[in-house]
C-alpha cells in the first residue's frame, strides 16, 4: 500500500504535530476497543508529533526492501511533489483507520488499483509488484515496528497489551486491503522473528533509500506557502536536512546499519535520542493545537484561492513574500548572481519540463511521470473505475505521442534536453483527448458544464475566470482549451499550477 | 494664510504654506519633486579623478535629499538616475553604475523601509540590466510597495518618449476608440499613472536641458537649475529650490492659480 502516491502511508515524512494520548494513555488499549476509528491504538499516534521522525524511519526500511526500492525510484514523486504526496498520504490514512466502513472500502480498493498499476523490473532485472503479499506485509511491518520503537526511544516505551492491540489494528489494515493477513504472523511473538529475518536477510542499500536518508531532505522544495521564501527556507533545510539523516540512521537496527554499510558517527546515538524525546515533549501543548492534517493542508493552501482561511494566508504570503524580499536585499552578495528571477506567466522549456512534466523528479520524462500526473488527478477527483482506467488510458495514448515525437535517441524516455530541443508542440490529438476524458470525470452529473462544485473537486479553488459568462459554469470547449494552454503554451495557470506543479 | 503677507513669512511657517489660501499666489511645499542628477563627471574631472568616482560620490547626495524631501513634507520624489540614452556611455562606466546602483539599492533598503518610503523603479525594461540588479528593483518596491509615506521614483532606463510611446501602444492594444482618448484617459495607460504631475524639477550643475525626462508629467512643471554639481548638492541646497518654487508664480497659462495635477480638462 505504500509504494505510490495516491495516499500511502510511506511519504508521512513530516507533519504530524499533535499529541493526543499515546502512551500516556495506555488504558485505552485495555478493553476490546474498536480496530478502527476513535478510540483504537493507530488514532492516539497518528497526530503524535514523534510519528514525523517514526514515518522517515519506517519509508527509510521499507525502501531499503529491494522491491518496495525499485518500485519508488521508478513511480514515486516524493521527491519533486513530497508534501502532495504527504498530504494524499494522510488523507488515506485517515480514510482508512476511519469510522466509516463504506469509507474504508472504497479507499482499499482505490489503493489496489493504484497499486496493481505499479510493478516492473528493477535495473538489475528483479521483477517487482506493489501487489506482492509479502510486500504490502513489509510496509505494514515498519510501520507497526517504527511505531514502537519511537516509544521505546522517547523512554515510555508501550506496555505489552497496548502494542499487541496496536498489532492487531495494524493487521486489520491489511486485510481491510483485501490481502490474506498471513503474511503478518498472527501473534505479536511471532511478528518478532519474522522482523528479525527480512532485516537480516532481505534488506539492501537500495538507491530509494540512500535517496530517502541523503537526499530527500537536502532538497526538500519549499511548500507552497512558505515559497516565498526561498533563502530562509534553503538555510533551514541546510541545517536540518543532514541532522534527519543522521537521526534516522541512528535509530535503525544494527544488523541491517552494518549490512548496509551505514556510517556510525560519534554521538548520533545520544542526538537521535535527545530527538525523540524533545519532540515527545509537544505533547504538553493543548489538544488541536497541530494536527498532522491540519498542517498539512495548510502548508499545500496557495495563497490566493477562495478557501475560507485564503484571506489570511494571502496576507501571510504577502508578510512572506516581504520578508523574503528583505532578506534577499539585505542578504550579503554571493559571487555569482543566481539566476531563476522571472517575472511575467511564461516559463521555460526546463522550468516546464522540472515543475510538470517530470512528475518523479529523475531529470527525464518516462511513463512514470504521466502516470504519476494520471493517479495525481484520479485521486482529486477520487475516480472510480472505469473513468479511472479511462484517464490511465488516455495518458498512455498521449505519452506513445510524446515518445513517437520527442524521443530523439531512442531510449525509450526523453530527457529535458530532448524536450526543449525540439521546441515541442505537444497538442496533439492525444493530449487533446485527455483533456475531454479529464472534462468527462470532472462533469460528474454530465451536464456539458463544470458547475461551480465540480471545479472545486479539481482545481480546491473557486473560479476565477472572467470568461466563464454569468452562469458561472465552465464549458467544454473551454475547460479543453485552457488545459492545452498550459500543457502545451506553458503558460502559468492559476488553477492548474497548484494542480500539478507545487511541491 | 492672511494675504498680504510676504513669501518669507509663509516660507517660516511651513503648515500654512503648504496650503492655498485666496488670491495668494505664494505656494506651498511642491507635491512632486523631480531631480535630474547632473555634474557627476565634471565633478570628478574638476579633482583629477575617474568619472566613476563622481558616482559614488553622488550616494550621499541622494540620501540627504531623500531625507530633505521627506522631512520638508514633499509626498513624491523623482530620480533621473540613468537614462536609455546612457547605454551609449563607455561599457565600463556602464557596468561600474549598475554594481554601484545595486549596492546602494541594497545598503539603504532597509532604511528606506524603516522609514515608510514606497520605492519605484520607473523604465527597467532593458534585457542589459543584470538580473540580480532587477531583482533588487523588484524586491524593492515588494517590500515598501504597502509603505504610506513618501512615493520615491528612481527613472532608471528611462525615457520620456518612450513612456509615451508604450502608452499609446496600451491604447491601441485596448481597443480605445480614437474619439474617446483624452488627456486624462491617455495617461492612465503610462506607467505608474497614480503619479502626479511633477511640480518641481531640480537640475543641477548649472545645464538647462529636459533630456527626455518625464516629458509627460514635467508638462507644467517649474523648473530650477542650481549651479552646484549633483555630488555637492545637500538639503540646504535643496530647501532653497524649494524657496525658489515658492516665490514663483504658476499659471498654468491662465490667471488663476491652480494646483499642479488638478483637471485641466
Amino acid at each position: 500500500m505504500t509504494i505510490a502516491d495516491g495516499g500511502t502511508p510511506d511519504s508521512a515524512q513530516d507533519g504530524a504535530t499533535e499529541f493526543d494520548g499515546g502512551t500516556s494513555r495506555p488504558g485505552a488499549a485495555d478493553g476490546p476497543g474498536p480496530l478502527f476509528g476513535a478510540g483504537s491504538q493507530f488514532q492516539e499516534f497518528v497526530n503524535d508529533p514523534r510519528w514525523a521522525l517514526a514515518m522517515v524511519r519506517a519509508t527509510v526500511l521499507e525502501a531499503a526492501h529491494p522491491q518496495v526500492g525499485a518500485a519508488l525510484i521508478e513511480n514515486s514523486t516524493f521527491v519533486a511533489h513530497p508534501w502532495r504526496r504527504l498530504r494524499n498520504t494522510l488523507r488515506s490514512l485517515q480514510r482508512m483507520f476511519g469510522d466509516d466502513e463504506q469509507v474504508r472500502l472504497r479507499e482499499a480498493a482505490r489503493l489496489n488499483r493504484l497499486h496493481a498499476r505499479l510493478n516492473g523490473t528493477d535495473p538489475r532485472g528483479r521483477p517487482y509488484s506493489a501487489m506482492d503479499p509479502a510486500v504490502r506485509a513489509w510496509v505494514v511491518a515498519t510501520i507497526f515496528e517504527s511505531t514502537v520503537t519511537m516509544c521505546r526511544l522517547s523512554g515510555q516505551p508501550l506496555e505489552q497489551h497496548a502494542m499487541e492491540r496496536l498489532y492487531t489494528e495494524f493487521r486489520a489494515y491489511l486485510a481491510a486491503m483485501g490481502d490474506e493477513a498471513g503474511h503478518l504472523p498472527p501473534t505479536l511473538s511471532e511478528f518478532w522473528p519474522y522482523y528479525d529475518h527480512v532485516v537480516a536477510q532481505e534488506l539492501e542499500n537500495t538507491e530509494a533509500m540512500r535517496i530517502i536518508l541523503y537526499k530527500l531532505f537536502d532538497h526538500l522544495p519549499a511548500p507552497a506557502l512558505l515559497g516565498g521564501l526561498p533563502t530562509l527556507w534553503a538555510t533551514g533545510r541546510a541545517v536540518v536536512g543532514p541532522l534527519i539523516g543522521a537521526i534516522t540512521v541512528a535509530s535503525l537496527p544494527e544488523p541491517f546499519r552494518r549490512r548496509a554499510g551505514l556510517p556510525e558517527m560519534p554521538g548520533a546515538q545520544t542526538l537521535m535520542q535527545g530527538a525523540y524525546l524533545a519532540v515527545g515533549l509537544a505533547r504538553f501543548l493543548p489538544d488541536g493545537w497541530v494536527r498532522a492534517d491540519a498542517i498539512a493542508d495548510l502548508l499545500a493552501l496557495s495563497p490566493h484561492s477562495d478557501d475560507p482561511r485564503a484571506r489570511a494566508v494571502t496576507a501571510l504570503h504577502d508578510k512572506m513574500r516581504r520578508a523574503g524580499a528583505l532578506i534577499r536585499l539585505i542578504t550579503p552578495l554571493p559571487p555569482q548572481p543566481e539566476p531563476g528571477f522571472r517575472t511575467d506567466a511564461e516559463r521555460s522549456a526546463e522550468e516546464f519540463f522540472r515543475e510538470v512534466l517530470d512528475q518523479t523528479g529523475d531529470g527525464y520524462l518516462d511513463w512514470p511521470d504521466l502516470a504519476a500526473m494520471a493517479r495525481e488527478l484520479s485521486t482529486r477527483l477520487d475516480l472510480a473505475e472505469p473513468e479511472e482506467t479511462r484517464l490511465y488510458n488516455a495518458y498512455a495514448d498521449w505519452w506513445r505521442e510524446l515518445q513517437t515525437a520527442l524521443d530523439a535517441d531512442g531510449d525509450g524516455r526523453v530527457s529535458a534536453h530532448e524536450y526543449a530541443a525540439a521546441v515541442p508542440s505537444l497538442a496533439g490529438p492525444a493530449l487533446i483527448k485527455v483533456a475531454e476524458v479529464l472534462f468527462d470525470a470532472t462533469d460528474k452529473n454530465g451536464d456539458q458544464h463544470i458547475d461551480a462544485d465540480e471545479y472545486r473537486t479539481l482545481f480546491r479553488t473557486a473560479f476565477h475566470r472572467d470568461t466563464v459568462g454569468t452562469d458561472r459554469t465552465y464549458t467544454r470547449g473551454a475547460f479543453i482549451g485552457d488545459f492545452l494552454a498550459f500543457m502545451s503554451g506553458r503558460r502559468r495557470s492559476a488553477a492548474y499550477d497548484p494542480l500539478l506543479a507545487q511541491a | 494664510m492672511i494675504a498680504g503677507h510676504t513669501a518669507g513669512d509663509a516660507f517660516a511657517d511651513p503648515t500654512s504654506a503648504s496650503r492655498f489660501a485666496d488670491g495668494d499666489r505664494s505656494l506651498g511645499v511642491p507635491r512632486h519633486v523631480a531631480c535630474v542628477m547632473d555634474g557627476n563627471g565634471r565633478w570628478a574631472a574638476q579633482r583629477s579623478l575617474p568619472r566613476t568616482s563622481g558616482h559614488r560620490a553622488a550616494e550621499t547626495t541622494v540620501i540627504d535629499v531623500i531625507e530633505a524631501a521627506r522631512a520638508a513634507g514633499v509626498e513624491w520624489l523623482s530620480l533621473y538616475a540613468f537614462s536609455t540614452e546612457n547605454w551609449s556611455r563607455p561599457g565600463a562606466e556602464v557596468d561600474y553604475l549598475m554594481r554601484l546602483v545595486r549596492a546602494v539599492v541594497r545598503k539603504h533598503a532597509p532604511l528606506l523601509h524603516v522609514r515608510g518610503i514606497r520605492c519605484r523603479f520607473l523604465g527597467v525594461s532593458d534585457p542589459r540590466i543584470p538580473r540580480g540588479l532587477a531583482r533588487d528593483f523588484a524586491d524593492l518596491m515588494t517590500l515598501t510597495g504597502d509603505n504610506r509615506g513618501m512615493t520615491l521614483t528612481v527613472a532608471f532606463d528611462h525615457g520620456g518618449r518612450g513612456d509615451i510611446v508604450a502608452a499609446a501602444r496600451s491604447l491601441i492594444r485596448a481597443g480605445v476608440a480614437a474619439e474617446s482618448v483624452d488627456e486624462r484617459s491617455f495617461a492612465a495607460h503610462l506607467p505608474f499613472p497614480d503619479t502626479p504631475d511633477v511640480d518641481l524639477v531640480i537640475r543641477t550643475s548649472g545645464e538647462q536641458r529636459i533630456s527626455n525626462f518625464m516629458l509627460w508629467q514635467v508638462a507644467y512643471a517649474e523648473w530650477v537649475f542650481p549651479a552646484v554639481l549633483w555630488p555637492d548638492f545637500r538639503a540646504p541646497h535643496f530647501l532653497e529650490c524649494l524657496h525658489t518654487y515658492r516665490q514663483r508664480d504658476r499659471r498654468f497659462g491662465g490667471v488663476l492659480p491652480e494646483r499642479n495635477g488638478d483637471s485641466r480638462s
